[in-house]
């Protein structure tokens, strides 16, 4: 007999919680970045290009325009204009995502901090993590700060026995995820992995001392992916040789390709300063706070979204 | 054929010539990559079960073609389930393992649907909303109302959900038997 599921009801009672609980975390974020000398943005929410990942799908908006998957873009043209700390609060869309950890529609905390890397964001990441935790008094089991770190090569070699970033494929690398990386993750109460293989840098750096890993990391909680960050990729060159990358790998999986955001890629021909960034999902952090098991469980609306047929 | 995005649970399909029923499926997606689902599968003619891991978009089997009936539970003996169908008066038995999770909220006289391939019984549906009676659950306490606002509490089948601080022992509530959750109050 398996455990009582936690209840997802609409009770009033439930909803007022939750309003409490969004309001503390909400709060305590936007308070730890003014604190660090951020300033709150806003960006487009309907937008030309919505970004350049091969297994992200955006939800169209009309006209040519799409639903933004991450503010991404918007927030780097900003760093290219001379910003120096950024961070916004924004819903994001991705289409076909549904489940305990997924929804269409969630909350993304994205944030830029330049003249550091992914190694100083690992730092600011947990210090953010700190602060929400003891300012609403939040604390789930196990996690500890420093938050602790293991490459994603050692993630892999403890759960599957190999090392992607030495035989690269990719097939293998996301079949192995889903059935023994992730389990393998649960397990662990907060983790940072960091140094992804290359082939899955996206817009980030690639090392400079190993080819094969790029400067990202992502931080997951009782195997809950909180956030991915990079150390952002600056050279204009590449960042057009990653677009079309994308663009081609996108129509080899049949996929539409995105033409690529021309105002982004003219902004970083400008000069993309050296910065971090990091994007958190806001409702999973909640998830992990409140040790919620489904994404409706944090939702003041869950009743949109359950047993769709 | 049906691909990965029929997938959910309950669903019955035919895997390799086999009926089987999904009874727990998980979408596992990285922020950054393929997608998958999760499934573990019992098959429904001999109560196996296995776990097996589609990529989104992957074929998975045939619609199984299940003859649903409305029947009504009469009674349990001896771990045989028995169910007679109102119109016929013909009676059918289920043991306990195809009956499944629905034993966790099925009483004495509800009607279900009983599920037949190739004219054999086997497995139920019940309706996605029964009302049960609360047999046992603490008195409402005074509490820290955002992260405790629930409680468990047993039903007159035995079975533990977690229902708000305000339902009291011998009230009756409705829960949503596909999830397993509390839905309401029983309106007196």
């Amino acid at each position: 007999m398996r455990p009582a599921a936690p209840v997802r009801l609409t009770d009033d009672s439930r909803v007022l919680a939750l309003i409490e609980v969004r309001d503390r975390v909400l709060t305590a974020i936007r308070a730890f970045f003014r604190h660090n000398g951020y300033r709150e943005v806003t960006t487009p929410v309907m937008v030309r290009c919505p970004g350049l990942d091969r297994h992200v799908e955006a939800v169209p908006a009309g006209n040519g325009l799409f639903l933004a998957t991450s503010p991404e873009l918007h927030m780097k043209r900003l760093m290219c204009r001379g910003a120096e700390r950024i961070f916004q609060i924004t819903p994001a869309f991705r289409a076909e995502e549904q489940g305990a950890h997924h929804t269409c529609e969630f909350l993304m905390l994205e944030w830029y901090h330049a003249g550091i890397g992914y190694r100083e964001m690992m730092q600011e990441t947990g210090d953010l993590l700190e602060h929400v935790t003891s300012s609403c008094r939040l604390l789930p089991a196990g996690l500890e700060f420093p938050l602790p770190r293991m490459s994603l090569d050692q993630l892999y070699e403890q759960a599957v026995g190999w090392h992607p970033s030495e035989r690269w494929n990719e097939d293998r690398y996301f079949r192995d995820w889903a059935v023994t990386v992730e389990p393998y993750l649960q397990t662990l109460p907060a983790v940072i992995v960091y140094d992804f293989p290359s082939a899955l840098a996206a817009l980030s750096q690639v090392s400079s001392v190993n080819k094969r890993i790029c400067e990202r990391f992502e931080l997951f909680i009782n195997g809950l992916e909180i956030c991915n960050a990079y150390t952002e990729l600056t050279d204009p060159e590449e960042h057009r040789v990653r677009f079309e990358q994308a663009a081609r790998s996108r129509t080899r999986l049949g996929r539409p390709a995105y033409a690529p955001d021309e105002h982004f890629l003219q902004a970083v021909d400008a000069g993309l300063r050296a910065c971090a960034g990091n994007a958190l999902g806001v409702d999973r952090l909640i998830m992990a706070l409140t040790g919620a098991s489904h994404i409706q469980d944090v939702s003041l609306f869950p009743e949109d979204w359950q047993h769709p047929s | 054929m049906l691909d990965t995005s029929a997938l959910r649970k309950n669903l019955k399909i035919i895997i390799d010539g086999d009926p089987w029923i999904v009874v727990d499926c998980q979408f596992v997606k990285p922020g950054k990559g393929q997608a998958f689902t999760r499934t573990r599968l019992k098959n429904l003619v001999t109560g196996s079960t296995m776990d097996r891991t589609y990529k989104s978009g992957e074929k998975i089997g045939e619609q199984a073609r299940i003859d649903e009936c409305n029947m009504v539970f009469l009674y349990e003996q001896g771990g045989a389930y028995t169910f007679m169908d109102n119109n016929t008066y013909e009676q059918v038995e289920l043991n306990a393992d195809q009956v499944g999770e629905a034993l966790n909220f099925m009483t004495e006289n509800m009607n279900v649907e009983v599920d037949f391939y190739n004219g054999m019984p086997i497995a139920i549906t019940l309706p996605n909303f029964v009302e049960l009676e609360i047999v046992d659950t603490e008195p409402a306490v005074r509490g820290d109302t955002v992260s405790g606002a629930t409680k468990p509490a047993k039903l007159s089948t035995g079975y533990s959900v977690n229902v708000p601080l305000f339902i009291t022992s011998g009230e009756a509530i409705v829960v949503d038997t596909r999830t397993g959750e509390y839905v309401e109050r029983v309106k007196k």
